[in-house]
């Protein structure tokens, strides 16, 4: 093709705007190492307030990696060691004063397999507050699990059960469960890492629409290897190959004239 | 399309697509060349051969949409893919478009044999039909070697079939004023001459088409015109 529009091929910076007017997270120049090996090379990236960002990518990319950077997943890995900056409204989520716990409650996470605790559906959603002491009393524990079951889309289809096990619930209510986990607890922004990857069609489809509602009041940051996903629930969508941010810009200008070689060549399923 | 997909089955689809699309594009353009052919030299035959052609291009436009339909409904293409698929759906339309406008100019060539009218006007609507028949080879190069430059060239050329028609418009007119018998005739040439230059309207269309698959934008300047026949009352 006479691809007179690919004249940076040779460039290693990340095409696009990797900036945000109104940015909530903000990573610069992160490199993550695993042991000797460099999983994330680079990267610098904001991520918005209540915007939803996908990161997309062939399995290997960094894309979840450079995820669990964001509330500091990887400190769990003894290997793993993060350079560079990543801040939340401006405050260094890497420095040594920062207690993981409440970060983790300001960032939280949603699993590609949905992971309900061996609880009740309510005790599930009513552990983040009790633990961060956010409630105060049982009726108002009531009302934010009630809330955040409601917020998840599920609160219609558990709401005469709260006390079975989260765990009898489907694959997609558990994930929907998890969710309302997450948001029990009034996150800034979740971050999800595959979410849809175990569900069906149809429970993939509720969880979308979700992160569609709550893209509203959150920023939400998803990895997913599904494209279709990532151009269905995502206003910004930013591309890895090899640990480095190849490319970032609006998902419908990704999906219908991408500016890199290497992300037309991924999103067209072409050998690159 | 320079670059393999990984499912192969997938360029093949692609490659299928274009195929029907060119063969569309190459048998329109042959049915354009010879209504240009037969207007001046009125061979009956030859019209009759272009008025029964005209199937063969709807059968391969209609495969081209099916194809076309099939992709986006099955592959669900992206960026390049998308814009090629897009581009092949509505490019097919307007080559099968433009075979209907051939068809007519051979009815309508046909006719004249039957009115036997000779006191003609001073036009040369064949070479107005050249010069679109050069636009439309040109039109197809550029499709096939995906030459933006090309395109936008032929879109702007599109001015000087405008001026044509807009002058032969004048004069048929003016003679059907001079020459009261000469009316049933000339309608069929200003219909011809309209004809024609709606062909090169759509061959610029084609051009834009062309520049959009290259570049992922549409052009966003004005396309000169210059048709001024349905603006203005000839003297």
């Amino acid at each position: 093709m006479n691809n007179n529009r690919n004249d940076f091929r040779s460039l290693e910076l990340t095409v696009g705007d990797v900036f945000s007017k109104d940015a909530r997270l903000k990573a610069r120049n992160v490199n993550v190492f695993y042991g000797e090996n460099k999983a994330i090379d680079n990267v610098t990236i904001d991520i918005g307030s209540k915007e939803v960002i996908s990161f997309i990518g062939p399995s290997g990319c960094g894309k979840s990696t450079f995820l669990r950077c964001f509330n500091r997943m990887n400190d769990t890995i003894d290997s793993c060691l993060v350079q560079g900056e990543i801040t939340i409204d401006d405050e260094n989520i890497y420095n040594k004063k920062i207690d993981v716990v409440p970060l983790r409650a300001r960032i939280g996470m949603v699993f590609q397999k949905p992971n309900p605790f061996p609880k009740s559906i309510y005790d599930n959603v009513a552990y983040g507050p009790r633990i961060h002491g956010l409630s105060e009393n049982k009726e108002h524990l009531d009302y934010i699990v009630e809330e955040s079951l409601k917020r998840a889309g599920l609160w219609n289809e558990v709401s005469d059960r709260l006390q079975s096990p989260g765990t009898g619930l489907s694959g997609g209510q558990q994930q929907r469960l998890c969710i309302a986990r997450t948001i029990a607890v009034s996150p800034e922004v979740i971050l999800m890492d595959e979410p849809c990857s175990a569900l069906d069609p149809i429970a993939t489809a509720k969880i979308e629409e979700l992160i569609h509602e709550l893209g509203n009041d959150y920023s939400i940051v998803i990895v997913t290897h599904s494209m279709q996903q990532a151009a269905r629930v995502s206003k910004r969508t930013a591309y890895f190959h090899l640990g480095k941010l190849i490319e970032v810009g609006r998902t419908k200008d990704i999906f219908t004239r991408p500016q890199h070689n290497k992300t037309e060549a991924y999103i067209s399923g072409k050998i690159g | 399309m320079e670059q393999n997909h990984i499912s192969s089955s997938f360029d093949k689809e692609l490659n299928k697509l274009n195929n029907n699309l060119l063969k569309l594009g190459n048998t329109a353009l042959d049915q354009f060349e010879k209504c240009i052919n037969n207007f001046g030299t009125q061979n009956l035959d030859e019209i009759k051969t272009v008025i029964n052609t005209d199937k063969i291009l709807d059968d391969l436009d209609d495969k081209v949409q099916k194809s076309g339909f099939e992709i986006i409904a099955l592959r669900a293409p992206q960026a390049a893919d998308l814009r090629r698929v897009i581009v092949a759906l509505k490019i097919a339309t307007i080559f099968e478009r433009i075979g209907d406008y051939s068809r007519n100019i051979s009815n309508r060539t046909k006719l004249l044999i039957d009115l036997k009218y000779t006191d003609l006007p001073g036009v040369n609507i064949g070479k107005m039909g050249q010069k679109t028949q050069t636009m439309f080879e040109d039109v197809l190069d550029a499709y096939i070697n995906e030459d933006d430059n090309l395109a936008v060239k032929i879109r702007n050329s599109d001015i000087k079939i405008d001026k044509m028609h807009t002058e032969y418009y004048l004069e048929i007119i003016s003679h059907m004023q001079r020459k009261k018998n000469f009316a049933p005739t000339g309608t069929h040439l200003l219909f011809i001459a309209k004809n024609i230059e709606r062909v090169a309207d759509y061959v610029t269309d084609v051009a834009e088409q062309i520049y959009f698959l290259v570049n992922g934008h549409v052009l966003s300047d004005h396309r000169p015109k210059a048709d001024k026949t349905s603006l203005k009352i000839p003297n």
